[in-house]
């Protein structure tokens, strides 16, 4: 039972509202890149849109919505407040000044920089400001989650950190060497040259450091679905989770293999050589590990609650889960989108392969039916699912909940399958407008229409996701409020090793593997002359 | 050990009978979807991929 | 709770990690096959160039870019990708021969990609990009700039025309336009 019931709220009411006009924004940008005319078809505007739609979705929608499920789940699963409320307090109005900053600037039309700022462009000084906030603001959740399960620990020694509050904290473990890349980007390289101080950069270190943080960050983002899977799906189905260790395991192993593997961003870049790029995608095909893992256990532990429920045979069990429960729908759901986007995946991973897709619509197919699909459909199946136990009532009706979640599959689907067979085409990224004139290009305008006709089902899921959430005086007071419960495992564990129940180890093989997958990479950045490229800011700012 | 709020009502023989034919299904779901993933990706790798030709 | 039922769960995990280690192995080894024997690596050679006087450096010059035959039968194009167009816009390369393409820029970062093709490679301030590949199909090839570069970046592309081999005459001077043609 959350004590910071209001701090929760607060934390997934930005995520969410942002989240839902970022969705707007996605809209516009598809119907602006169609052969259908569209109002404001300016490129200025498209990138706009595009940078703010990136920077809600990437930074605003998951930094708060991890920040308030990471305090729900401390003061749930551990039952004890947050070890400093007010702290938490503070680190979140840090972090809503650093959205009204980044915003602010995107707004006024002095960041058209896009999500990723690549320098030599550079935005204005308030757009990095606001970013640095946010990131400032996370590390304070992450010092709260550390401290949570320490005291935890002191309180009950030998006792299993439950399995929910483990995987938040390798999560905030695995982010504070996340954040560690840009934050070096942003501090040492672009604001000395946004603030005038020196006029020239060294991109390829930029691009390096920057991809330091580029993978890890999608597996920041991604935790919140995993621990979902793990600790709160097998007991929606009435079952138990297969097995706590492999949970445990698998968390570990994210923390461990989503850092070193950055470079995989690179495969086309100039300034590394094929030995890092091989290290780091034998490195990446590691990460697909606790994926595949990750797979088979919540497999098995839909099979219990299917089998505990009467279903029986080699698939009799599938039929047998309550479908109708938002979380095990989602579930179900997020997985199917894994197929593909996690296949996907593996094509970009595939070293040489990753000529055939770089910087095509096909990347951006990828990110988002892992990310948009897999991810934000569990982020909507948590807050369906601990809704009641924060504010005493449900979030809108079962079949208005069941109905948002297939639309936004279904969107998802319809919106990303032509993006991949366009970037197939060649389609290529980031682009304001096509010249659908060009015969080579004629092609792909119908395709462009299907995947618009994805985005506006996906932009009505949103919407229906905001109207259940919705604060309504019409529906029921729970009472008394429900308490939630995580997921109990097949065999609760009375003891886990030391490794499973801790960081240390993995912190110690984190620095290893990064130093030899980042150590040179980085280094021959500071060995002879490094060239440097002039900044080019984009505007007046 | 759970406390009495995180029961969720199953009984320890239950969980054992159905354990007895877990993961049977699950093996074979996991199997045939990775499986089926791994066609497809040999599918690009070998009629999209290598015909692309030579770069470096 | 027996330890029996335990160790069931643990040996059917360990059953399932075997398989996905196959799987993520046979991927390994069609990925390294295709990068020793068929040639097929990222574009990686670091090759530093300074993008303050790319236009003063001997290779990338205006007067030497597009296709050129080199003494040793070598066919090469130079391009320089800057804000917001190719220069050239248009070159001419043979089918079913080595070719090598260079990049570089004075400004900021852009990116390639041949359509139809696994050319692509990112284009760098600060260093030159370079593809070996050999074309298969004739035809003009669309190389639009893959990376977002600026408020023009949409419209920066050129065309790659492949033509047969025997069409591929250079000049005495070992160049070769797409205005030859």
């Amino acid at each position: 039972m959350p004590t910071n019931k209001r701090l929760i709220l607060a934390h997934l009411w930005v995520a969410f509202l942002v989240f839902a006009a970022a969705c707007g924004l996605g809209v516009w940008q598809m119907w602006v890149r169609s052969p259908l005319s569209a109002p404001q078809d300016a490129p200025a505007r498209y990138y706009q849109s595009v940078t703010g739609h990136g920077v809600a979705m990437a930074y605003v929608l998951t930094t708060f919505f991890i920040m308030g499920f990471g305090y729900f789940t401390a003061e749930t699963s551990l039952k004890a407040e947050i070890p400093a409320p007010r702290l938490a307090w503070g680190s979140f109005w840090t972090a809503l000044a650093g959205v009204a900053l980044t915003v602010g600037s995107i707004a006024s039309g002095r960041a058209d920089v896009l999500y990723t700022f690549y320098p030599p462009i550079t935005a204005t000084v308030w757009f990095y400001v606001g970013l640095v906030l946010v990131v400032v603001a996370s590390w304070v959740w992450c010092g709260q989650m550390i401290a949570a399960m320490a005291r935890f620990k002191r309180a009950r020694p030998g006792e299993p950190v439950p399995l929910a509050m483990y995987a938040t904290v390798a999560n905030a473990v695995m982010w504070l060497w996340t954040t560690a890349g840009v934050t070096v980007e942003i501090l040492f390289q672009i604001l000395p040259a946004v603030l005038g101080w020196t006029h020239t950069i060294d991109v390829g270190l930029s691009r390096t450091l920057f991809s330091w943080t580029l993978h890890a960050i999608v597996y920041f983002w991604l935790f919140p679905a995993y621990i979902a899977f793990y600790t709160m799906a097998p007991r929606a189905a009435g079952g138990r989770l297969y097995s706590d260790t492999m949970g445990r395991l698998s968390f570990a192993l994210f923390l461990l293999y989503s850092l070193p593997v950055g470079m995989h961003h690179l495969f086309m870049d100039p300034e590394h050589s094929t030995g890092f790029k091989f290290i780091q995608m034998s490195l990446t095909a590691l990460v697909s590990i606790p994926t595949l893992l990750t797979v088979f256990t919540i497999s098995a532990s839909m099979e219990l609650a299917g089998r505990l429920r009467g279903g029986q045979g080699l698939f009799g069990w599938i039929r047998a889960l309550p479908w109708d429960q938002s979380m095990v729908l989602a579930t179900g759901l997020a997985f199917f989108m894994l197929w593909f986007g996690g296949g996907g995946g593996l094509i970009n991973m595939s070293y040489g392969m990753n000529a055939m897709v770089h910087n095509t619509a096909w990347v951006t197919a990828h990110f988002h039916l892992i990310f948009g699909g897999t991810v934000v459909i569990m982020y909507f199946a948590i807050a369906y699912e601990i809704w009641p136990s924060l504010t005493g009532r449900a979030a809108g009706s079962p079949g208005a909940r069941r109905l948002q979640l297939w639309l936004w599959a279904v969107g998802m689907m319809v919106m990303t399958l032509p993006w991949h067979y366009l970037g197939l085409q060649g389609q290529w990224r980031r682009v304001a407008s096509f010249d659908y004139s060009d015969p080579r290009i004629a092609a792909w305008g119908p395709w462009v229409v299907v995947s618009l006709g994805g985005g506006v089902v996906l932009l009505a899921s949103a919407l229906l996701f905001i109207a259940n959430l919705a604060p309504r005086s019409s529906a029921p007071r729970l009472t008394p409020a429900p308490t939630y419960a995580f997921a109990l495992a097949a065999h609760p564990p009375r003891s886990v090793p030391r490794a499973l129940n801790g960081f240390a180890l993995w912190n110690v093989l984190v620095a290893i593997l990064m130093a030899v997958a980042y150590g040179f990479p980085l280094l021959q950045f500071f060995t002879g002359d490094a060239p440097r490229a002039l900044i080019h800011p984009l505007s007046g700012g | 050990m759970a406390d009495r709020e995180d029961d969720d009502g199953l009984t320890d023989e239950r969980i054992e009978a159905a354990l007895r034919q877990t993961p049977k299904g699950a093996f074979a779901l996991a199997g045939l979807t990775v499986g089926l993933l791994m066609l497809a990706w040999a599918a690009m790798y070998v009629l999209v991929f290598l015909p692309r030709g030579s770069v470096g | 709770m027996s330890p029996s039922a335990e160790h069931a769960i643990v040996r059917s995990e360990l059953r399932w990690t075997v398989v996905v280690i196959a799987a993520v192995s046979l991927i390994m080894l069609a990925v390294i096959f295709a990068a020793v024997a068929m040639h097929i690596n990222p574009p990686s050679n670091v090759e530093r160039i300074d993008p303050q006087t790319l236009h003063l450096s001997a290779e990338f010059t205006e007067s030497d870019l597009g296709t050129r035959v080199e003494a040793n039968g070598q066919v090469t194009a130079r391009i320089v990708a800057t804000q917001f167009a190719f220069v050239p816009r248009c070159i001419v390369l043979p089918a079913n021969r080595p070719v090598t393409l260079r990049f570089a820029t004075p400004d900021v970062i852009h990116g390639i990609l041949v359509t139809g093709t696994n050319v692509n490679t990112m284009v760098v301030p600060g260093y030159v990009s370079q593809v070996h590949t050999v074309f298969r199909t004739t035809g003009d090839l669309l190389m639009p700039c893959h990376e977002y570069c600026g408020l023009g970046h949409s419209e920066m592309m050129a065309t790659v025309r492949v033509v047969p081999r025997e069409a591929f005459r250079p000049g005495p001077d070992g160049r070769v336009s797409c205005a030859d043609k």
